[in-house]
């Protein structure tokens, strides 16, 4: 009789241990319907559902000049711009590139800035297949989030189930502790992308 | 041997569910009311404050009524201006510091969200990025006629990360209470 309730309690006991595991170990919401990446280097064409992606240089800068109803204007930055120039082409159908985010080596995001309102070439861009396109995307990071950085870039900010093309930043050159060889004092945004 | 232990284990249970009982009870009925409310910390101008998303130093605050850092005020108002240098201390580029400071002014609704300039170059709203300090001032518009300079006390706020929020289930900052209270002096002047 007292075996029989012992041999009940420990059932009880078990299921509960394996329900508290399964309710722990589930994959969240967010992951299962977060990003889809879809992985490459720098100079390769990354292929996300509705885009395609290169990315052909990097470029590093203390100061942005560029020009805004026309008035000059330059930006300042507390860590350094890091301009990225991307070659884009829509999959099958006309898609718009919208977000872009410059992760660092630990994890940390840096969106891409939107204190540059007014100025040509940077994203949202709109893509039509066979016709491909070329922009920039511009980033403000601090100097110790450059080496081993990853280019997140996805059509839009908030999406399910969807392709983020992710870039690994492999060909910068860096110096030995880690921070870009080359840094421009002035970045010209007017310049024509190259 | 069984049968006592038993007894003694319903014994015990209905003495839990009676104290449990009795502690809710006078807690519905308010006998708690009169606990002394834990003092709630006040800052100074210059010291570093860590709310949960941001680690924040209030620099200085004034009161003008010129146009300043490109801010959005209009005629027949005055700006209110707080000047904080503040970092991200999340994983992302974040715009969520609208409520961080309300001031304690009684001047209407409008005044309340207040415009966040950067000050580095006059943009509006700027997303702060992680483990960047930046320069960035509040500015709140009021009515002209509404305050004489000294001190205004702000309210100062923080939110608690949540790993999966109930709705969604992604994480996220929820729950704003008040940290603490700044107190700093205000003055009439333009920056």
């Amino acid at each position: 009789m007292i075996g029989h309730r012992l041999a009940n309690l420990a059932i009880l006991g078990l299921a509960a241990a394996i329900c508290y595991g399964m309710q722990t170990s589930k994959p969240h919401y967010a992951d299962l319907t977060g990003p889809i990446p879809v992985r490459g280097g720098m100079g390769d064409d990354v292929k996300a559902r509705l885009f395609q992606l290169r990315v052909d240089k990097v470029e590093f800068a203390k100061i942005l000049a560029v020009s805004e109803f026309g008035k000059d204007r330059t930006l300042t930055t507390g860590g350094l711009w890091a301009i990225v120039t991307v070659e884009l082409a829509a999959t099958n159908s006309t898609t718009t590139i919208s977000e872009a985010t410059w992760q660092g080596p630990t994890g940390l995001g840096y969106r891409e800035t939107e204190r540059l309102a007014m100025v040509s070439g940077l994203p949202p861009f709109t893509v039509e297949p066979g016709l491909p396109a070329r922009g920039r995307f511009v980033f403000e990071v601090p100097p110790s989030e450059i080496s081993g950085a990853t280019l997140l870039v996805s059509n839009e900010r908030a999406f399910a189930l969807d392709s983020q093309a992710r870039i690994t930043l492999d060909g910068l050159r860096l110096k030995p502790d880690g921070t870009p060889e080359m840094v421009a004092d002035i970045y010209d945004m007017d310049e024509p992308i190259q | 041997m069984f049968a006592s232990m038993r007894s003694r284990v319903r014994a015990w249970i209905t003495i839990g569910a009676g104290t449990v009982a009795a502690i809710l009870a006078a807690n519905l009925l308010g006998a708690f009311g009169a606990l002394p409310e834990p003092e709630i910390p006040v800052f100074a101008a210059g010291q570093e404050i860590e709310t949960g998303q941001w680690r924040v130093t209030p620099l200085r605050a004034f009161v003008t009524d010129q146009r300043i850092y490109d801010a959005p005020i209009r005629e027949g108002q005055k700006a209110l201006v707080l000047e904080v240098e503040m970092t991200n201390r999340t994983a992302a580029s974040t715009t969520d510091y609208f409520t961080l400071f309300k001031h304690g002014l009684p001047v209407g609704e409008e005044s309340e969200t207040p415009f966040v300039m950067l000050t580095r170059d006059p943009s509006m709203t700027p997303e702060l990025h992680p483990a960047m300090k930046e320069r960035v001032a509040f500015v709140w518009a009021l009515p002209e006629s509404a305050t004489s300079p000294g001190e205004i006390p702000f309210s100062v706020n923080t939110k608690t990360y949540k790993p999966i929020d109930n709705l969604y289930g992604v994480p996220g900052w929820y729950n704003e209470q008040e940290l603490g209270r700044l107190v700093i002096p205000v003055s009439e002047a333009s920056g």
